[in-house]
């Protein structure tokens, strides 16, 4: 039998940093016309925050069930992976009764019907029975429940490919660029409520990120090979990060958006979310090879204190992401009662960081010391 | 878990003094000659005077189920209940969205009957032309399909108003995508059918300084939460225009 790998152990604090900036990009970026949002890398380029979000998930999860497979068996951790699959769903569920409330309790304390109609969770108020239902199966996902079904299917798929992505990292790639290939081209995705809706963030070309997230944990020391070529990948993903931002500012600014050639934006649009198109995730992985080049795991900024809020919120990113996405619900109400002002933008924002921080603090204190076992 | 119940309960209570909202569109606008149907829609006018009620099936694809917004209800369709509502109380509105994301006008022709008949709709506003043209399909025999529908839907009883393609990256940088919304006004003027003319209406947008941004999703195709209210909201002025012009003054309908 052949030697296993091994697996880093102790915690990257880079993965932490990184996800918990995700997770702030993904609350400002939930607040409708938040001027705050200006801060986050989607208007700079094809990608996003939940790209960050979905690769950092599938790379940590390989630190987390890695290890423990190879100790305890492979029964035992893939127990714990649908132990946290399971608390996702309990997550999600929550996130979505603590929504309906909070429109309806806005909309009833206000008496304005308005409300209802601008915020209702379609199907909900004509068809209650069948929307819960449908929520609980995951059909349902109003407004920005998105993507938390995405990587409860993710996970729920990986103690399958645990055991050959330890082994055969390439391999993996491989077969899940194949099924992204195939799910671009056969239009495949899951079926959604109501009846003929997809998945928003379809599992099965989004599986692409996650895995050569959880492929990159494994491939640490080989990337040594591709370091030889580190001058011409990194020009080659600084032009394209280049263009991408080029792009990207021309939907704010129509004198750029009239000098991009016909023929380029023929070939580029549309830049599909759903599938992942492959130009948010080649922008993503340019992103990740320069920050990997430009963020070496033990830099001592990493430990500023200024970074100990953004690392904690990546700590504990199941709480604080449902907690962000909540907050950003709130947020637009917010900033729609106050007429959509700047101050209202920018207090919210503020405001909704600082409890996502605090959260996370309060988080870390009960779980007094670093958290491993919940990781991914 | 239990941190986490307590945590959203606790956020809960802290937000939950929120309320409100301002529905206002800042810059949604359309010049009245853009907002002309073309067509008197006289089964939907009728509809509302006699029958004190108007049944309307939204036909059509992404735009239509609303892909690209962040709540279903942003979709135009749903806007379009509730300014019809507003603006002809004691009317009973409905909405009928029979939006499937992906198909062309072939797709939809061949499902015209048995989405509109069920719902004996007066209106059918029928979302067409993005697809299409996305996947070349020669022009003449797109217009055919579209006529095809046309003539399904009104055996049926129902007055037609075609909604043409949107002004966006994805659809502009198409070689003859302005050659399908062409064939569209052609095939609405020959059949009888309204025209609400999105493409101009958008094009006037990008052409007013509005950025892209504003009004489309990262994507380049779809629209926004911000494009999908204001088409509605300008859809439903001029539904409303050609069925009760007397609405706009705030003048009460006469009952019959």
């Amino acid at each position: 039998m052949a030697v296993l790998p091994v697996i880093a152990s102790g915690r990257d604090i880079r993965l932490d940093l990184f996800r918990g900036l995700a997770l702030w990009f993904i609350f400002l970026d939930h607040i409708p016309n938040n001027i705050v949002s200006w801060l986050t890398v989607r208007n700079y380029g094809f990608s996003d925050a939940t790209e960050i979000f979905v690769f950092i998930s599938g790379y940590t999860a390989v630190i987390a069930y890695a290890r423990m497979m190879q100790r305890e068996g492979w029964v035992r951790a893939a127990a714990r992976i649908y132990r946290r699959v399971w608390q996702l769903y309990v997550a999600h569920i929550l996130l979505f009764v603590a929504f309906s409330a909070q429109v309806a309790w806005v909309s009833i304390a206000r008496d304005t019907p308005a409300l209802i109609e601008e915020m209702e969770l379609l199907g909900l108020g004509q068809n209650p029975y069948q929307a819960i239902l449908q929520a609980a199966l995951l059909k349902f996902r109003p407004v920005n429940l998105d993507v938390l079904p995405l990587y409860i299917v993710l996970l729920a798929f990986f103690p399958f490919v645990l055991p050959a992505v330890v082994r055969w990292p390439f391999g993996v790639i491989a077969v899940s660029l194949a099924v992204y290939a195939a799910t671009c081209h056969y239009d495949w995705n899951l079926p959604a409520y109501p009846e003929n809706k997809v998945w928003y963030f379809n599992p099965m070309a989004w599986q692409v990120v996650f895995y050569v997230g959880a492929a990159c944990t494994m491939l640490g020391p080989q990337f040594a090979w591709l370091d030889r070529f580190r001058w011409p990948l990194s020009v080659l993903a600084v032009l394209y990060l280049l263009f991408a931002a080029f792009i990207a500012l021309s939907w704010q600014y129509n004198p750029m958006e009239k000098l991009i050639p016909d023929w380029v934006t023929r070939n580029i649009y549309p830049i599909d979310k759903t599938n992942i198109d492959i130009l948010r995730f080649l922008h993503f992985l340019a992103v990740a090879w320069l920050v990997r080049l430009a963020v070496p795991s033990n830099a001592p900024f990493l430990r500023w204190r200024i970074f100990e809020p953004l690392r904690r919120c990546g700590e504990h990113s199941l709480q604080i992401f449902c907690l962000g996405i909540f907050l950003a619900l709130s947020a637009q109400v917010v900033v729609g009662q106050n007429e959509d002002s700047i101050v209202s933008q920018v207090g919210v924002s503020i405001a909704g960081l600082l409890i996502m921080s605090a959260a996370a603090y309060g988080a870390a204190w009960y779980k007094r010391g670093p958290a491993i076992e919940d990781a991914a | 878990m239990k941190r986490l119940v307590a945590w959203v309960a606790g956020v809960m209570a802290l937000t939950l003094c929120a309320g409100g909202a301002s529905a206002e569109l800042k810059g949604c606008r359309a010049s009245r000659a853009l907002l002309d149907l073309g067509n008197p829609l006289e089964i939907a006018r009728t509809a509302v005077a006699d029958e004190r009620q108007l049944r309307i099936v939204a036909m059509g694809s992404s735009s239509t189920q609303g892909y690209g917004t962040t709540n279903p209800h942003f979709a135009y369709p749903y806007q379009l209940k509730m300014r019809l509502e507003e603006a002809m109380p004691g009317v009973a509105i409905h909405v009928f969205n029979k939006g499937i994301g992906g198909q062309d006008a072939d797709e939809m022709t061949a499902r015209m009957k048995a989405d509109v008949q069920p719902e004996r709709a007066h209106l059918v506003v029928w979302q067409v032309g993005t697809n299409s043209a996305i996947r070349r399909i020669p022009t003449d025999q797109f217009a055919k399909r579209l006529g095809a529908g046309i003539d399904i839907g009104k055996s049926l009883g129902a007055n037609f108003v075609l909604m043409n393609l949107q002004y966006v990256p994805a659809v502009v940088a198409l070689p003859d995508e302005e050659e399908y919304a062409r064939v569209m006004a052609e095939v609405a003027k020959e059949k009888g059918a309204g025209l609400f003319n999105r493409f101009e209406i958008m094009r006037a947008w990008y052409q007013d300084g509005m950025p892209y941004s504003q009004f489309v999703t990262s994507d380049g195709l779809h629209l926004n939460d911000f494009g999908q209210k204001c088409i509605g909201k300008l859809l439903s002025a001029a539904i409303i225009d050609t069925i009760a012009p007397k609405q706009l003054t705030g003048a009460p309908i006469t009952p019959h």
